[in-house]
């Protein structure tokens, strides 16, 4: 330990006079849990050095699920990133109370750039903000505009066109959904989540349960499972034991015609795809207002230990720009830049998925901001009650009694 | 002068201490030192990775007190001893058949199954889960497409998705990797009976079930209580099949989740989506994993002892 600090001590000793010595400017890591986009970020970070040449910023991912215990675990022993990305909400809060974060509650950028909104999913309920947001994703479905045209489908708009959609692919001998239970995330994060949303109503709806002034096993609740065992039908054969990426293959072999899945995978769908193809929007039931989830994926936080906070809060500084704000969009296609520069993005299909905020509400994924805190947390309730509903081992009914008799034994409530 | 010498004789007396010291530093480092400390740590808890607040049998509480924890803890230990038992039946006694056969004098191409028999075991599991998730798979897996060709659509079930086949297939698929080890182990064991015992056996007109009840399996006895706590200790700090084939969480529904994984998500990688691990607790899971395979492996001992009284 002492000697590996003395070694890296005299490293940065090295690299200090080697700097200053060439006048080459300075070195700032930035951690993060995106290890796909190193190419992306190189593109970021060029752009960046276009107006400021002397911050070498170096983006340094960790395998996504080690990501939170290894950043945790650097921080601890003092060898943390200079700038590192920040979960939201509960995750990302617990490393501001431990003191790792550096308060950026009166950091200019943040003040301009980004509506209160945005920065909900980063900000302690004192209103402090320990972190700068960067991307936010969205939630739909993808479709196979070649099936829907040969069979005569239109763009379902409500949840009842949509199983009607279903019930005519599956005469026709089509899978209509290609989705999977055999990871359990998915389910939850991008279908139940967005079912959801349109049932509870959205961020208004959610407030309420956090409050207690709706109970967790409501009819909006047992509807929301009800839709899901609706689904059930019309998965591929199989899907108990179909992965998430099996149900993106079998999208993008055209042999099911729709897809649930994250704005994320949209880079990765256009270059596998040779038939038509867009996605709309996880569809409220008749007669009710549409929600949907754009959920504060990513921010970045400034380690308050780090010896290079004025380049760090440059570098945040330029993110918060509209420079900034379009190469995030252009390069991070899929995620959308959160700051209030409005900015007109490269791919068609990313404007389409930004297109699902226009005349809706827009919500986070339901159990983020507070109900994950105690155990069993509510992602894990609605994860495995989800699954079962599928399966048809619960009834939405016992699923809906599941999550409210499972946070009843820990969630107070609170305003 | 006299306590001079006398100090002398002592050394010379405790002079082996030398000769075990490099090998007793290195176990007391790396393994009495580590099992020490993870059992202190299961009486602490804390946030992040600094455990330093002392919480005596709490975490113990919470693992056999009926809450949440205890439900998951309880079921991965359940899981555990399934999954043993079904090494038992299935890897240990395959085994012994193909050392059985294999040692046979008249079987020709011996080297040929014995190296077939052995190939999976020195395959990494990553790959050969990963294989078998292949070919299980309810879309596009070689195995449900033949039950399906050959007019057994119903049977092509989800194997790895189905609540009463999950650990069960797992646990089949750990076997056929395995599979080797016991053979090798057994084979060596026949290879190592005296002929005395078969020629004398052959005098007295013994059938081959006679040799195989009377000869074989009693001197094999002790062999035996070696593969089972082998099977054993492997079994309880079993994870990557499970984490290669089902992921971390054990679906479906918790069925395969066994120990390791139940370790691995409480003190090691946490629960998703807040991924921060309860180390006191993983702790006081892997003292308790401790305790039964020091419980089990003794009885194991004491019940395969070598009784034949060094007749061999």
């Amino acid at each position: 330990m002492r000697i590996s600090r003395i070694v890296s001590r005299a490293l940065m000793g090295i690299g200090l006079v080697l700097l200053t010595g060439t006048a080459f400017g300075q070195n700032i890591t930035l951690g993060s849990w995106r290890t796909d986009d190193v190419a992306k970020w190189a593109n970021i970070i060029a752009a960046f050095n276009k107006t400021n040449p002397n911050i070498m910023v170096k983006f340094d991912p960790t395998n996504p699920p080690d990501y939170n215990a290894t950043l945790r675990l650097q921080l601890e022993n003092g060898n943390g990133p200079d700038l590192y990305f920040s979960r939201s909400f509960g995750v990302g809060q617990a490393l501001f109370t431990a003191g790792f974060d550096l308060d950026l509650s009166d950091f200019p950028a943040i003040k301009q750039a980004f509506a209160p909104g945005s920065l909900l999913a980063w900000k302690m309920d004192d209103g402090k903000v320990f972190a700068q947001p960067l991307g936010a994703v969205s939630h739909g479905v993808y479709f196979n505009k070649d099936i829907f045209a040969k069979n005569g489908i239109a763009v379902p708009k409500t949840w009842e066109a949509l199983i009607a959609a279903a019930k005519k692919l599956k005469a026709a001998g089509i899978t209509p959904f290609a989705n999977g239970i055999a990871d359990q995330w998915d389910i939850y994060e991008i279908v139940l989540s967005g079912i959801l949303a349109n049932n509870t109503g959205g961020a208004a709806g959610r407030l309420a349960y956090e409050a207690g002034k709706r109970h967790f096993n409501d009819a909006a609740i047992v509807n929301s499972f009800a839709e899901l065992k609706e689904m059930a039908p019309y998965l591929p054969k199989g899907f108990e034991a179909l992965t998430y990426t099996d149900a993106e293959n079998l999208f993008k072999l055209g042999n099911a015609a729709m897809l649930f899945d994250g704005s994320w995978e949209l880079p990765d769908i256009q270059a596998n795809v040779t038939f038509a193809w867009s996605a709309f929007a996880i569809p409220p039931p008749a007669g009710k207002p549409a929600f949907v989830v754009f959920f504060p994926d990513s921010a970045i936080a400034i380690n308050a230990k780090s010896k290079n906070i004025d380049a760090a809060k440059t570098f945040l500084t330029w993110l918060a720009s509209p420079a900034g704000a379009k190469a995030i969009g252009d390069n991070l296609v899929g995620f959308f830049p959160m700051s209030k520069a409005a900015v007109k993005l490269d791919n068609e299909y990313a404007n389409t998925f930004l297109g699902f905020n226009k005349g809706t509400g827009q919500d986070i994924r339901f159990t983020w901001s507070k109900l994950d805190a105690g155990k069993p947390t509510a992602y894990s309730l609605l994860v495995d009650n989800a699954n079962n509903v599928l399966k048809g081992t619960v009834t939405p009914k016992q699923a809906a009694d599941n999550l409210a008799a499972g946070l009843a034994q820990w969630y107070k409530p609170s305003m | 002068m006299a306590s001079n010498r006398k100090t002398l004789e002592v050394d010379r007396n405790l002079f082996w201490l030398w000769w075990i010291a490099p090998a007793l530093a290195v176990y007391v480092v790396f393994m009495a030192w580590p099992l020490f400390n993870s059992l202190r740590l299961s009486f602490y808890t804390g946030t992040g990775f600094q455990l330093n607040n002392f919480i005596g049998f709490d975490n113990y509480r919470r693992l056999f007190g009926g809450g949440e924890d205890s439900v998951r803890f309880l079921g991965a230990f359940g899981n555990t001893f399934i999954f043993f038992a079904i090494h038992m039946l299935v890897q240990n006694t395959l085994g012994l058949a193909f050392a059985l056969l294999l040692s046979r004098k008249t079987l020709r191409g011996t080297a040929v199954f014995r190296t077939i028999i052995f190939v999976p075991a020195t395959l990494a599991i990553v790959v050969t889960g990963f294989l078998w998730k292949l070919l299980l798979n309810p879309q596009w897996g070689p195995l449900n497409l033949i039950l399906t060709k050959v007019g057994l659509g119903d049977w092509a079930l989800p194997w790895l998705g189905d609540t009463h086949l999950a650990l069960l297939v797992v646990g089949l698929v750990s076997s056929w990797q395995w599979v080797g080890i016991p053979t090798m182990i057994f084979l060596a064991a026949l290879q190592g009976i005296s002929d005395d015992y078969f020629e004398a056996a052959a005098m007295d007109g013994a059938t081959p079930w006679q040799v195989l009840w009377n000869i074989k399996l009693p001197l094999m006895r002790p062999i035996m209580g070696v593969v089972a706590i082998l099977t054993f200790t492997g079994n309880f700090n079993a994870f990557d099949v499970v984490f290669a084939m089902e992921g971390p969480n054990g679906p479906p529904a918790y069925t395969t989740d066994i120990l390791g994984t139940y370790f691995y998500r409480t003190g090691i990688a946490g629960q998703q989506p807040v991924g921060i691990p309860d180390m006191g607790l993983g702790a006081a899971v892997a003292t308790v994993a401790f305790v039964v395979l020091l419980i089990g492996v003794l009885t194991m001992q004491y019940l395969s002892r070598d009784t034949s009284g060094g007749r061999k």
